[in-house]
């Protein structure tokens, strides 16, 4: 699988670490902490999902990536991700 | 002999002895293994994996089910290696498989007085009663039995290199439709990598006898091969199989380099992966010819007919004298031709089909051959090919004699690659087999790979795929039309099978499935095609059902009266063909397996006699043996007295270091850690623990604070790269608003501690204008220096217990600090100290480490709870109040001291005394152990049911698999020094 | 295949991270330096320090002569602007230089080097069978010089040893 790293390019996914669901927010209290900890969506289809690009610039990406096909939709910069 | 003396692409100038089953025989350069063999007359090649019936070839290509062999001797041995595509070499030396003790007296043979037990799924219903001799009896049976060929049990001595590929176009298969393809789309510029397996081009050119451009369709092969190897932006691959496609344009494709070479000189790699991405990918892969299934169908000279052909054409090797043909193709009649041109006896030409015959019918009555139409061939007589017996139009039978039969029941368009990423393919009416409609990303069939099997049809099929390619990349060129080529005759009808057959009749051959078999599982309730397989194992053989699943369907929907059309095919899963393991290993075998990470010390650590040990991919010295020596503990507690009175050194790098800086470095380790952390003067260092989210304990390390804004952060060695993610994670993704930039300087830094009660004088000896006095540089100082003008680091640091420092230098002069640090030592009789003397002495003053900082531990357990803040937030702190996770009942850290000298393990686990060594009674195990030498004993730390309050209680050490159990006491984890006055000196 | 091409090993060169700070634009730092950061994967130059681009807003920075507090003055011309780590010692830097350098690199790196996409002054940071390695291309000979960390120095030079013998 090839991961489209916004400033590398396109780079082999085993450059990476994959994290997760990029959806859940960490709340500032108690409150949402157990889900934010530990409970997930499975979805069938688009996902945004976490990747760190150990080997190569180290930064966190937000991929949009469908968990049928496996085709990637779009990758940007976790920091620059909007909510 | 069965050699014709002219024609066929091999060399007569090149004899080529080799060896089958210990006899020898002799071939010609340009043969493969099984075109040698059948112009020696070998009939018979091996035996089915479960009836164990004689088998002989059967095919002429990498779809071959029968003629498995194992190639080679000795380390190099390779089992069920298909004869079909082995390019014959000098002193090949191959063996058949799956007979003992001869491949002509097989004693396994006797399996087929069993048949009518060794039904499909039979080892669903044997082997069951009685239960208790399944051990010892069914299973080393089965195990026996079972296989097919023998691994040679010895280490790999080839060695495998790895490729990259990039291209616009990868075109899979150099036969007709590949190669225009290619080279269309070369022409316009495009970059293109073609790959075959073979290591001659021109695919079903080089089998059957065609003319293009007027000429030899040979000359056409070779002109377009020609212009592709040398036009630069094309790569082409001969001896390559694209053997799977994957997410990402990704091929892998598996390159015989030295294969075909009887010996490989040295440094010369066996074979190569290729990792391609394409652009786009042109499916050029062909069609595979379709047995007929009829009684005794899989006797040795029962053949394809395309095969047949490709004996006779290819390597003017003649697998018979007396052939009746079998067809209900077009081709078929094609494939007579060649054999009657060759030379061969046509007995009879059997034609299921009634309505119109190609031309080649016509020519054939002319010469005389009987044709049969409306008939079809029931059963085979004879060990090898004798007679047949032939149900005619009319309803009588006849017998004719014959010793080669062609069977052709029609052509499965080569799409395994198509479906590896889930496009299932679907049935065509027109070609009567399966066909790509999806495919994955950029994918295009093309040829008889797309259903278009007569060879104009190709050719102007793989121009219009190069075409749609050079516009879906936005390249327009001017394209020159296919060659000129005949339109011969393609028909053939759907899948057909004999039913009125005496003797089984096999629809997979390698895996022994008749087509009772297939019926028998219909009437069990098997009716879906992916239960069919699974049940029957039909298509679950090394050759993945290439030759049988299409004829599967058919007797199934015979069966179930579902049309093949609806119960659609199961999908091919990569590899298409066997992958040797080494070839994906490539470099990364035995000590190669993952790389290894040096410090600087390593060479001066090696001259002094240590002993290495791995800590992740790194080595550190375990231990420094002196000669006279008895064992490792001695040397181990020599080092760790020798330190505690005096001075010791241990290299320190490994462990993690990254640069936190900027204006909120502070607030951004605040939250990551359980303590403060803003608060840290310039110049001081702190302990510090971080949480995982959830409220476990993650790592712990020493962090620095140097200047306003930057902080040196330390690791466990085996977390760093962890850590250096999770501080990433959080400055991106969780605090983006936070100004702090980081990065790793684990490889910066050569750090060493040095720790004694001489280890002042030491470094004072190292940094004469330094005050490192008690009040000058205190307990957690941490400063930037400089040592030989060189950038340094030190700090008051203590892992020992004792009075020690840390000091660092770049890296690139770690062993010049190393040596220097042992020159001045010499005086105070430093010791050298290795990992598993720093383990004792911080087992002795109770630091949590790896063992105990598990994932399973909070920072209460490990007696931590009092660092962590109440004034701020903090990664894990909210998950960390849960009750569950405060309960004093759980297991927390203790100190254990065995009673009586006994010798306490890491594993052993603690029981009430008096009570007995069951699951509900267990409260606790031992984390660390070791001997003390401080203490004249061994000496543990554990994780004790409500541990904190149970110092000086008395427990069972459980350990039963290493020794007897014994008593021990609860106690303080701190074991030296609990008052804390040496690191304070 | 052409296996023609020098490896030497490059020893003694200054190294550090530069990481701009929040909000702080290549321009700005461009400004103190006396010449543009690169803005992605590439490697800008003047005649005594040479910026790769590693990440955005991320340089690692070679000086070939560097006097002995080359990075504290570095750290200095940047403050406030930029975070400076020395990295002198983290690094290995080996030159590979000649016609066949292109192709055996090509043979360790899951990046196209093809010379459309990547020419002199391209860079990428990515792995040599799962090491860590900054890579950059110099000139046309082609000559690249790849960066990779002291501890795996002797895999990297192994796999040239190894794909040099086949």
């Amino acid at each position: 699988m090839r991961l489209p790293c916004p400033y590398c390019g396109q780079r082999d996914s085993r450059e990476f670490v994959y994290r997760g669901d990029a959806a859940p927010t960490r709340p500032s209290s108690e409150e949402g902490m157990y889900d934010y900890v530990y409970l997930r969506d499975n979805v069938p289809g688009p996902m945004r999902e976490h990747w760190y690009h150990a080997q190569g610039c180290r930064n966190w990406i937000t991929v949009t990536r469908d968990t049928r096909t496996h085709r990637i939709s779009a990758a940007v910069l976790a920091r620059e991700d909007s909510r | 002999m069965s050699r014709l003396s002219f024609g066929g692409l091999i060399d007569r100038a090149q004899p080529l002895n080799f060896t089958f089953d210990g006899m020898k025989h002799a071939g010609f350069a340009g043969d493969t293994l099984a075109s040698a063999l059948i112009a020696n007359g070998v009939k018979l090649v091996g035996r089915s994996f479960k009836y164990h019936r004689p088998r002989g070839i059967l095919t002429a290509g990498s779809e071959e089910p029968n003629a498995l062999v194992t190639l080679r001797s000795g380390a190099r041995a390779e089992p069920n290696t298909r004869a079909t595509t082995v390019q014959l070499f000098e002193g090949l030396e191959a063996k058949s498989q799956n007979r003992w003790p001869t491949l002509s007296v097989d004693v396994m043979a006797l399996n087929q007085v069993f048949a009518p037990i060794l039904v499909a799924g039979f080892y669903y219903k044997t082997f069951m009663w009685p239960a208790k001799y399944w051990e010892k009896l069914y299973e080393p049976i089965i195990r026996r039995a079972a296989g097919l060929g023998q691994l040679s049990m010895e280490p790999d001595p080839d060695s495998y290199e790895r490729a990259h590929g990039f291209c616009d176009l990868l075109v899979i298969g150099a036969g007709p439709s590949g190669l225009i393809a290619a080279v269309t789309a070369a022409r316009a510029g495009l970059r293109v990598i073609i790959a075959d397996g073979d290591w001659v081009l021109g695919g079903r050119l080089c089998s059957e006898r065609h003319v293009i451009n007027e000429a030899a369709a040979g000359k056409w092969v070779d002109d377009t091969v020609a212009e592709l190897r040398a036009t630069p932006n094309v790569t082409l691959l001969s001896r390559t199989q694209i053997f799977g496609a994957y997410d990402g344009c990704e091929y892998g494709a598996l390159e015989q380099v030295s294969d075909h070479l009887g010996n490989i000189p040295p440094g010369k790699s066996r074979q190569r992966f290729w990792k391609i991405i394409a652009g786009r990918t042109i499916l050029a892969t062909g069609a595979i010819e379709r047995p007929l299934v009829f009684g005794g169908n899989d006797k040795p000279g029962v053949m394809t007919a395309s095969a047949a052909a490709t004996y006779v054409n290819r390597f003017a090797a003649v697998p018979g004298r007396r052939a009746v043909v079998f067809t209900t193709t077009d081709s078929g009649w094609s494939a007579a031709e060649d054999l009657m041109s060759a030379g061969v006896q046509l007995a009879a030409v059997v034609d299921p089909r009634t309505d119109s015959q190609p031309p080649a019918a016509a020519r054939l009555r002319q010469a005389g051959i009987e044709i049969l139409s409306g008939a079809a061939l029931t059963d085979v007589h004879g060990r090898t090919v004798r007679s047949v017996d032939v149900l005619l139009k009319d309803g009588s039978r006849r017998r004719i004699s014959a010793d080669l039969v062609l069977m052709s029941g029609g052509w499965n368009p080569s799409i395994g690659l198509g479906s590896n990423l889930g496009d299932r393919p679907v049935w065509s009416d027109l070609v009567h087999s399966f066909v790509l409609n999806t495919a994955p990303p950029g994918m295009k069939a093309t040829g008889a790979a797309a259903g278009h099997f007569s060879l104009s049809g190709s050719l102007a099929d793989g121009v219009r795929a190069a075409e749609e390619t050079l516009r879906e990349l936005g390249r327009t060129s001017a394209v020159a039309p296919a060659p000129l080529a005949g339109d011969e005759p393609s028909a053939s009808s759907p899948p057909w099978y004999s039913r009125g057959h005496r003797s089984k009749a096999f629809v997979d051959f390698q895996n022994d499935v008749t087509d009772a078999d297939v019926s028998l599982a219909a009437r069990e309730g098997f009716v879906s095609i992916e239960h069919l397989k699974r049940y029957t194992t039909l298509g679950m053989a090394t050759d993945q059902g290439k030759t049988s699943q299409l004829n599967g369907h058919a007797v199934l929907a015979a069966a179930t009266g579902k049309s093949i059309a609806e119960a659609g095919t199961i999908m091919s899963r990569p590899p298409y063909l066997p992958v040797a393991i080494g070839a994906l290993a490539g470099h990364h075998q035995n000590t190669a397996f993952r790389p290894e990470r040096r410090t600087a010390s390593h060479e001066w650590a090696r001259e002094r006699g240590a002993t290495f040990v791995d800590a992740g991919l790194w080595k550190r010295a375990q231990w420094f043996a002196h000669p006279g020596e008895r064992d490792w503990l001695q040397t181990v507690s020599r080092e760790v007295s020798m330190t505690r009175s005096g001075v010791g050194i241990c290299d320190v790098s490994t462990l993690g270091k990254i640069d936190v800086h900027g204006p909120d470095a502070g607030i951004l380790l605040d939250r990551l850690y359980i303590n403060m952390f803003s608060t840290l003067p310039v110049g001081r260092a702190r302990y510090g623990v971080m949480l995982r989210e959830d409220g476990f304990v993650m790592d712990d390390g020493t962090t620095a604070r140097l200047g306003e804004d930057r902080f040196y952060v330390t690791t466990t060695t085996l977390n760093a790269a962890k850590i250096m993610q999770h501080i990433d994670y959080a400055r991106q993704v969780l605090w983006p608003e936070l100004d702090v930039q980081a990065t790793s300087v684990t490889e910066q830094w050569s750090t060493y501690s040095v720790a004694g009660p001489l280890s002042r004088p030491l470094l004072q000896m190292l940094l004469p204008d330094l005050d490192l006095s008690n009040d000058s540089f205190a307990f957690m100082a941490a400063i930037e220096l400089r040592w030989r003008n060189l950038p340094a680091r030190l700090s008051r640091l203590s892992f020992s217990g004792e009075l020690a420092y840390e000091i660092s230098v770049p890296a690139s002069h770690g062993e010049m600090l190393v040596r220097a640090l042992f020159t001045a030592g010499d005086a105070f009789h430093a010791v050298p100290y290795g990992t598993e003397a720093l383990g004792v002495m911080r087992i002795e003053k109770g630091h949590p480490a790896g063992n105990e900082i598990n994932g399973q531990t909070t920072a209460a357990d490990l007696a931590m709870g009092r660092m962590m803040s109440k004034k701020k937030d903090y990664i894990g702190r909210a998950m960390a109040e849960r009750p569950a996770l405060s309960d004093t009942n759980r297991p927390s850290l203790v100190g254990v001291r065995p009673l009586g000298g006994a010798r306490l393990r890491a594993g052993a686990h603690l029981l009430p005394q008096g009570r007995d060594p069951l699951a509900a009674n267990d409260q606790g195990y031992i984390t660390s152990a070791a001997y003390s030498p401080s203490r004249g004993q061994w000496i543990g730390l554990a994780l004790l049911q409500g541990g904190a309050a149970r110092h000086g209680e008395l427990v069972t050490v459980h350990d039963p698999v290493r020794g007897p159990d014994f008593a021990a006491e609860i106690c303080d984890p701190v074991f030296v020094d609990p008052e804390g006055v040496r690191v304070r000196g | 295949m052409d296996s023609d091409y020098r490896l030497t090993e490059r020893p003694g060169l200054g190294m550090a991270t530069i990481m701009a700070r929040k909000g702080i634009q290549p321009a700005v730092i461009g400004a103190v330096l006396g010449f543009l950061p690169p803005d992605g994967p590439e490697r800008a130059a003047d005649a005594r320090l040479a910026l790769i681009g590693t990440g955005p807003g991320t340089w690692l920075a070679l000086a070939e002569t560097p006097e002995a507090d080359w990075v504290t003055q570095l750290a200095n011309k940047l403050n406030g602007l930029a975070s400076v780590s020395d990295q002198s010692g983290s690094y290995v830097v080996l030159r590979i230089a000649g016609s066949g350098a292109r192709e055996t690199l090509q043979r360790g790196v899951f990046i196209d080097l093809h010379p459309a996409v990547f020419r002199s002054g391209s860079a990428a940071t990515t792995v040599i069978e799962h090491i860590g390695v900054v890579l950059w291309q110099l000139d046309d000979v082609p000559t690249f010089e790849i960066a990779t960390f002291r501890s795996f120095a002797s895999n990297i030079r192994h796999w040239f040893e190894l794909a040099a013998a086949s």
